[in-house]
């Protein structure tokens, strides 16, 4: 379970910020997350509250957003969504390509008290 | 009840683990202990490869092991029969190991005296190429039955690795595997990558494997 660990690390991550703001306590937890990071949301929901189970991030709502894979072909320069063209560039037919966006998954705000 | 606060934060889930990664690559440098991160997928040959990567360099460096694993300690087993100091990591079901857990690796393997600790990860393409271990290289095993197509498949470990080794050349006859197409897919993913293609069976390959490490290890200390 590859969201497990990922979740792991994240808590990690808050904890710092968290303590370095004085507070202790997180209601709730906003993450972007990419299309092309990996990290499937599903599975992330699923295994969420087990992964934060006996930590402070226990009982904190999880919501998510989606950044889209976009990406842009190294031979004809097209920017395309990766994931609707089945990483195929729609007019040249390269697989050669950069991402531009969608690669991460960002911490994008805590609310907490 | 207190205020609830919005704390905009805009940074990656793996920014504890990067910083963790990135003081430990301070500490090892200090120490003088190079860290090389081996990775692939289950049975591309790792252990077998790593057992070469020993006999070929074992008496120009003093060299540690730590093999991780889900569980079982087979793979610590055969590389202590080549001398040198190996311990087995487990990751009690994560499929990859972290900075900190890295650490914990080095600590529990004792560096000093070590010149050259090689981490044998965890066996999978996708975790381990997103949590960076501190090691200075990352290294990766691609073998022949897996396809020339893995580059595609698995963009993030390649983009990763400083180099790729193509293991069990022997057995090209037998499989549609495309050298030109996977040295083509590599560099689309990461055009400094060094792809050398070596058989462990056999030994092919593995002195120009020796030399790329040997020089790596060399301008990291010069450095």
């Amino acid at each position: 379970m590859h969201e497990l660990g990922v979740i792991s690390s994240m808590v990690n991550t808050i904890e710092k910020i968290v303590m370095e703001q004085g507070l202790t306590q997180v209601h709730k937890l906003v993450l972007e997350v990419g299309e092309l990071s990996g990290v499937v949301p599903r599975y992330m929901e699923a295994c969420y509250p087990a992964a934060v189970y006996k930590t402070f991030m226990e009982n904190t709502v999880l919501e998510m957003e989606t950044i889209p894979g976009i990406v842009r072909c190294k031979d004809c320069g097209r920017e395309f969504n990766a994931m609707a063209h089945d990483f195929t560039c729609p007019d040249c037919g390269s697989q050669n390509m950069e991402i531009l966006s969608g690669n991460d998954v960002i911490i994008k705000e805590i609310q907490c008290s | 009840m207190q205020a609830v606060k919005v704390l905009e934060i805009k940074q990656s889930v793996f920014a504890d683990n990067d910083e963790q990664a990135r003081l430990l690559r301070e500490e090892l440098k200090k120490k003088k202990v190079f860290l090389l991160n081996l990775m692939s997928s289950p049975g591309s040959g790792k252990t077998t490869t790593l057992t070469r990567t020993i006999e070929a360099l074992r008496d120009e460096f003093k060299i540690g092991v730590m093999e991780a694993d889900i569980d079982s300690d087979v793979d610590a087993k055969t590389i202590s029969q080549t001398g040198a100091k190996a311990i087995q990591l487990h990751t009690g079901g994560m499929c990859h190991l972290d900075a900190e857990m890295t650490r914990q690796g080095l600590e529990g393997l004792d560096t000093e005296g070590i010149e050259l600790a090689i981490l044998e990860n965890v066996g999978n393409l996708v975790c381990p190429a997103e949590f960076d271990t501190g090691a200075v290289k990352n290294a990766m095993i691609l073998s022949v039955p897996e396809g020339h197509d893995k580059p595609l498949k698995y963009p993030l470990m390649f983009s990763i690795c400083d180099v790729v080794l193509v293991n069990k050349i022997d057995v090209l006859p037998y499989f549609d595997f495309d050298m030109e197409k996977c040295r083509e897919y590599v560099k689309m993913r990461n055009p400094n990558a060094t792809i050398i293609p070596i058989c462990a069976k056999t030994g092919e390959g593995i002195d120009q494997w020796a030399d790329w490490l040997r020089g790596q290890v060399k301008a990291w200390r010069e450095a």
